[in-house]
């Protein structure tokens, strides 16, 4: 009974501040869906590891390193991850280092 | 492993805000309703299809709200790839590592998974009937029916011409066959695959099939030979295949497009043979057709497909343009420059599926992008790829110039052997964040 009443508080809480929690809502859910088509060869959420690596939970400096190197042609024996970069602008690599830095693996 | 680890702090705020509803709604239901059950409120789903578009809106159509009731249809109980076939027909890999089931979407994602066939769609209604005999009410439908194939499109090809000479083109009873053909095939034979025009599901996959069967003849049948009768002049990434079957077949493998009367106009299943356009006879020991196809049977049902046989999209949404309330994703959709691939039906779902939960919370659809990797194995250890990230433009679906390209055609054997890891990597990668298993 304690959780429930704790539950209910919460809800109403955040009932309150709905508007604020949509519009958090929807940003995060543009990020999501711009990270989406990573799991195709790192696993949901970047978190799967062996020929290709996992992603999830590296620093976001890192990432976004990596990400801006491979797009300006500077890895050398890169395969696919220097043509699909250059699909995405900076601040979108950036996103995209910022979302999976914040995964636990 | 709990849902909630896998996002971060935002995305799981608004999963507490959604659940503290639920469990509030739960006080004024009278018993019996499970904290899974969703409210009126959230949304019916319904998914038609358990390939790789189909599964994949399922689960991330969860992911993006648990609170949604979504309902997959599928007569399978066993999903077989398309991806990956070619190796089980070179004798590489059994059945059994290209097949799929739907364990995690029901037990840790709370999709409904019912084994049955789709038979009609009514969009005034918003029902799905059910060849068990059920109908689901939706609001909101997610078509993902694959190809179909025109039966006679090609004459002389039939169902019963299938059973001589598989087209093998989805994956299962008839990758069994096709492989069991080139197992009992006498060395010395001619194996012919008879390509289509465009579009068809896979471009490059007729390619990689005839590759990874020269492979299996390289080292058992070494005096048998390929032979692709091509309806194009044209296919995907020609000049790396063409370029690695030198490599690595030499003479093996011998390819006649459009122009060289490689466009097959007939079929003798019962013979073996084919003739081209121009009464050219092709004899085969074994013979594969891969024949024209059109969208799933259940997109006709549905009304959302055109006269080309294909279904328009709503680029932004994968909404049908014909039918509202239904999107459709896969290869049974016109999704041109994007290919016909299971790689761009996962992208294409997740963009789907995004849609539908912001449209069901009253939120804008949020801004989709798409990518695509169509990997390719001349062998086992001699991969290649096109990749594009792909983006709508003007209500129009583009390639992003800057990403839209294939492997060097320069690069060493050190590079295909990494890109064949990596296709490997990427097999396992989409069988986890579809099927939830590593194949």
């Amino acid at each position: 009974m304690p959780k429930v009443i704790r539950t209910l508080t919460f809800g109403a809480v955040a009932l309150l501040s709905v508007s604020a929690v949509a519009s958090e809502t929807a940003s995060h859910a543009q990020t999501r869906l711009l990270a989406a088509a990573c799991a195709n060869c790192h696993g949901t959420d970047g978190k799967l590891g062996g020929a290709i690596p996992a992603i999830a939970g590296r620093p976001a400096s890192v990432l976004e390193r990596q990400l801006l190197a491979f797009k300006q042609g500077q890895v050398p024996g890169a395969t696919i991850m220097d043509r699909i970069s250059r699909g995405y602008s900076d601040e979108e690599l950036r996103q995209l280092a910022q979302h999976f830095s914040r995964i636990t693996r | 492993m709990s849902l909630d680890r896998n996002f971060p702090r935002a995305a799981t705020s608004r999963r507490e805000l959604l659940k503290a509803i639920g469990a509030a709604s739960l006080l004024t239901t009278v018993g019996g309703c499970s904290l899974f059950a969703s409210g009126p409120s959230a949304g019916r789903v319904v998914v038609i299809g358990g390939g790789f578009g189909g599964a994949t809106a399922a689960k991330y159509l969860k992911l993006g709200n648990p609170n949604l009731d979504v309902t997959l249809v599928e007569p399978k109980k066993q999903f077989h790839t398309c991806p990956f076939s070619n190796l089980h027909l070179a004798g590489e890999l059994p059945m059994s590592a290209i097949a799929h089931g739907y364990d995690e979407l029901r037990t840790q994602f709370n999709v409904r998974v019912i084994h049955a066939q789709a038979d009609d769609v009514d969009p005034v209604t918003h029902t799905v009937r059910l060849n068990n005999g059920s109908t689901l009410k939706y609001d909101k439908l997610v078509l993902s029916p694959g190809i179909e194939i025109r039966w006679n499109a090609l004459e002389g090809y039939d169902q019963a011409a299938a059973q001589l000479a598989p087209h093998a083109w989805q994956a299962g009873d008839q990758t069994v066959l096709l492989r069991r053909q080139l197992e009992a095939m006498e060395d010395g034979g001619v194996f012919i695959l008879s390509a289509p025009g465009n579009p068809f599901r896979c471009p490059p996959g007729p390619y990689e099939r005839a590759s990874l069967i020269a492979h299996y003849f390289a080292k058992h049948k070494p005096r048998s030979k390929v032979l692709i009768l091509d309806a194009k002049d044209n296919f995907s990434k020609q000049g790396l295949f063409t370029q690695g079957w030198k490599e690595l077949y030499g003479e093996r493998i011998e390819w006649v497009g459009l122009s060289g009367d490689g466009k097959v106009a007939r079929v003798d299943a019962t013979k073996r043979e084919v003739f081209t356009d121009f009464g050219t006879r092709h004899k085969a020991a074994v013979l594969n057709v891969v024949p024209p196809q059109k969208a799933g049977f259940i997109a006709d049902r549905a009304g959302v497909t055109d006269a080309s046989g294909w279904v328009p999209v709503n680029p932004r949404t994968f909404e049908s343009t014909q039918v509202k309330d239904i999107h459709v994703v896969g290869d049974a959709t016109v999704a041109a420059p994007m290919p016909k691939s299971g790689f761009s039906a996962n992208t294409q779902a997740k963009v789907a599926a995004a849609a539908i939960v912001a449209e069901l919370e009253g939120r804008p659809t949020p801004e989709p992008y798409f990518v695509n990797t169509c990997y390719s194995l001349l062998s086992p250890d001699y991969g290649i790829s096109v990749a594009a990230v792909y983006r709508v433009k003007d209500g129009k679906l583009i390639a992003v110039k800057e990403s839209d390209g294939v492997s060097s055609p320069k690069a060493g054997r050190d590079t295909r052997r990494l890109e064949a890891d990596y296709t490997r990597g990427w097999y396992a990668a989409i069988s986890q964040d579809i099927w939830g298993s590593k194949a």
